[in-house]
């Protein structure tokens, strides 16, 4: 159960695990990202491709993601990977279209990927603490409350699209390519997903509003692993002073339930 | 003590007013339900308290105390929690949200980190601090909005209808809650046609009608309980039938989603033709996706099943024999009127005009939706919308109609009449019908057989034939 509620069925969403990326910074994490992405733009041999394809996936799995994790974030990629080659090969023919072809294709998966990792690592609260300096907090909530309605509406459609399947709409991946049925599409999926979204988009700022959103001009900004360590130093100061342990600081400090069940004891 | 005085409110553009001359007092640490039919003015009243109605006409006022409330007592002495769970949550994980309303009053962050505390506390939810919210239970999510309000250290909740999405076991969590936070000196308002749950914790009932407050007394309305009872005994089916031809036969059905354990295990029933079923259990043992997999939108793992004489159908194949209604009707509304809604799988089906439209009145008739028949679909009301949703699926006389948690949302009176259409559906047409529903029946005789599911098992395939 405590496995299952740290991720998400969705690509792209936080998992909330301890890893050695999860503890770094958003800014070096963004720099370590970008590092990254640039480099698996400029490669062009097989085996500095393989070197960077190979610390990508270290990058990934050193944030304690799974396999299935990588499956979710990269499937649809897999789509524009079949169609790259094929145009490679349609174009060059085999045997010389088949690495451009694979290079090209692989490079777009890999470059998504440092990013990826940072959405998955990052909290949105550390995102925004990172961001605010550059990007007004309003354009960033918008941003970031979006990304939190992916799954959400990730799931709407599902649902929408099966409701319209059994009721005949024809809607099935052969079906979609041909343009006598793309009414379909917008019609049975697009507007009631529309719908959806203005109605899902109201409430949601309805509870923003209700929140206190805009009610003053600045707002503070709330880190749990700064403030777990601000607490910590107090600590050692207050404990360098004062032999007698002050069990009420001890208790704030995370992961809250465990260490409160300790001072209990 | 809150102190409502004649309160009126009109909304823009709006001749009739929404609300009319509500007055209420509430002191501290009390609950007080506010009780009423669809379209009432509940909701209207909980968002006139917490000043989030769009600019209209409004009179009247609200005080706490003996001073009348100014915006900032608003913005921290009310808390708002909304029904639906998953669009008010707005960060991704539990401290962010919980931090988002604090963070915005400017509050320090060392204290909101007390806060957080002292809200995940109050509804159970301390160890799931850093947790995703996306993977939550209904239940789960409704006391983390609860928890979001209260680190905003509110001194009235308002409620709106809080159990909606929940099972019996979500509100049995929600009732705990409650109970601690009116101990603790907070006043609860709930705005509920559902008020069984809360009987125990409500100290004042106040009946709506039409945005008026008709009445208001220390124990559950008999009058609201009689008005059920009267609809209810119009639902029941009038006869029963000697069931022999199997419609559906599962055996050993397995079912389970990527990345994900069985969802369906081992589970085998049977459904015979005519029948009336209510298919029961906890919120996420299964019953959609048995619901689904019947109607052939999902393949099983394992196992066998046969609907109206295919073996393993797929979605395609059962139309216009097996219809599907989901929980909320504006995931299949789209047309631009009601009549083509209606019709949209009748034309799939290729069938003459002169059938498609005896059928789209025949089936506008017996959901009491023929009047609306020009209408915008999406402009309706959430009861209208909802039968005409069930009038598009039912007008290819399909054989087997089943409806996923369809009571979502309605009120007792329009699930009572849900129920009747459903019951002289299958007197005219002899449609078999399984409802999937967490809670009991709003009237429990009109099911031929119950069937329960828990943790992905048919337990009780056969039992408590009525």
């Amino acid at each position: 159960m405590k496995r299952r509620l740290m991720g998400s069925d969705y690509a792209c969403q936080y998992r909330a695990v301890d890893s050695p990326i999860h503890r770094l910074p958003a800014g070096w994490k963004m720099f370590i990202s970008t590092a990254l992405s640039v480099w698996i733009l400029v490669v062009r041999e097989p085996q500095p491709l393989l070197l960077a394809t190979a610390s990508c996936l270290l990058y990934y799995f050193l944030a304690r993601l799974t396999l299935s994790d990588l499956w979710r974030d990269t499937r649809f990629f897999l789509i524009q990977f079949c169609i790259l080659l094929s145009l490679f090969l349609y174009r060059l023919g085999y045997p010389a279209g088949l690495w451009p072809g694979i290079r090209t294709s692989l490079q777009i998966i890999l470059f998504f990927i440092p990013g990826i990792v940072f959405l998955r690592t990052t909290q949105v609260s550390s995102m925004m603490k990172g961001l605010r300096k550059i990007v007004p907090y309003r354009i960033l909530f918008l941003l970031f409350t979006s990304l939190r309605f992916v799954p959400f509406f990730a799931r709407e459609m599902q649902e929408i699209s099966l409701a319209q399947k059994l009721r005949g709409a024809r809607l099935s991946p052969r079906e979609s390519f041909q343009p006598i049925f793309w009414r379909d599409v917008f019609s049975c999926i697009i507007l009631p997903l529309l719908v959806r979204a203005m109605k899902t988009a109201d409430e949601a700022a309805l509870s923003a509003q209700a929140r206190g959103m805009g009610s003053r001009a600045d707002r503070t900004y709330y880190d749990v692993r700064v403030l777990e360590a601000q607490l910590a130093t107090r600590e050692k100061t207050r404990t360098r002073t004062d032999t007698t342990p002050n069990k009420k600081l001890t208790c704030q400090k995370l992961p809250i339930k465990r260490r409160c069940e300790t001072n209990e004891k | 003590m809150l102190t409502v005085t004649d309160l009126t409110y009109t909304y823009p553009g709006e001749h009739q007013p929404a609300l009319t001359d509500i007055s209420f007092s509430i002191a501290d640490g009390t609950c007080a339900c506010f009780s009423g039919h669809s379209g009432c003015g509940k909701t209207t009243l909980l968002r006139a308290l917490k000043e989030l109605l769009p600019e209209g006409i409004l009179s009247g006022s609200i005080r706490y105390g003996e001073l009348p409330l100014t915006r900032e007592d608003v913005l921290t002495g009310f808390g708002l929690v909304f029904q639906n769970a998953e669009s008010q949550l707005l960060c991704s994980t539990v401290f962010d949200e919980v931090a988002f309303g604090p963070e915005n009053l400017c509050i320090p962050p060392d204290e909101i980190h007390q806060r957080i505390i002292a809200a995940l506390s109050a509804v159970d939810l301390l160890e799931f601090g850093n947790r995703n919210v996306e993977r939550f239970s209904a239940g789960q999510k409704q006391r983390l909005c609860i928890a979001s309000v209260l680190s905003m250290q509110p001194r009235v909740i308002l409620l709106d209808e809080p159990t909606s999405q929940l099972d019996g076991k979500g509100r049995e969590d929600l009732l705990r809650v409650l109970h601690h936070l009116k101990k603790k000196g907070i006043s609860i308002l709930i705005a509920e046609h559902n008020i069984q749950p809360f009987t125990e914790i409500i100290d004042r009932y106040f009946l709506m009608s039409d945005g008026r407050i008709t009445g208001s007394q220390d124990y559950p309305p008999d009058e609201y309980r009689r008005g059920q009872q009267n609809v209810a005994s119009e639902a029941q089916p009038r006869k029963k039938r000697a069931a022999t031809t199997t419609v559906v036969s599962a055996e050993n059905l397995a079912v389970s989603y990527p990345g994900s354990k069985h969802v369906l295990c081992d589970s085998s029933c049977e459904i015979r033709d005519g029948e009336l079923i209510h298919l029961h259990g906890e919120n996420g043992c299964g019953k959609s996706t048995l619901l689904k997999t019947i109607a052939g939108a999902i393949q099983p793992d394992s196992g066998s099943m046969t609907v109206t004489g295919k073996k393993q159908p797929k979605a395609g194949e059962l139309l216009g024999t097996v219809a599907l209604l989901f929980q909320n009707p504006q995931r299949q509304l789209f047309e631009d009127t009601v009549r083509d809604e209606v019709a949209f799988t009748l034309k799939r089906l290729n069938l003459p005009e002169k059938v498609t439209n005896q059928r789209v009145e025949c089936a506008l008739s017996i959901c009491e939706a023929f009047h609306l028949r020009d209408r915008l679909p999406l402009t309706l009301s959430f009861g209208e919308q909802h039968r005409v949703a069930l009038a598009s699926v039912i007008a290819p006389e399909p054989q087997l109609l089943l409806l996923d948690e369809p009571f979502a949302g309605l009120d007792p009176l329009q699930r009572l009449r849900l129920l009747k259409i459903l019951a002289q559906l299958r007197q005219e047409k002899g449609t078999t019908i399984v409802i999937a529903s967490h809670d009991p029946l709003p009237d429990p005789a009109w099911s031929d057989r119950i069937i329960t599911m828990q943790n992905g098992r048919i337990v009780s395939p056969e039992a408590a034939l009525v």
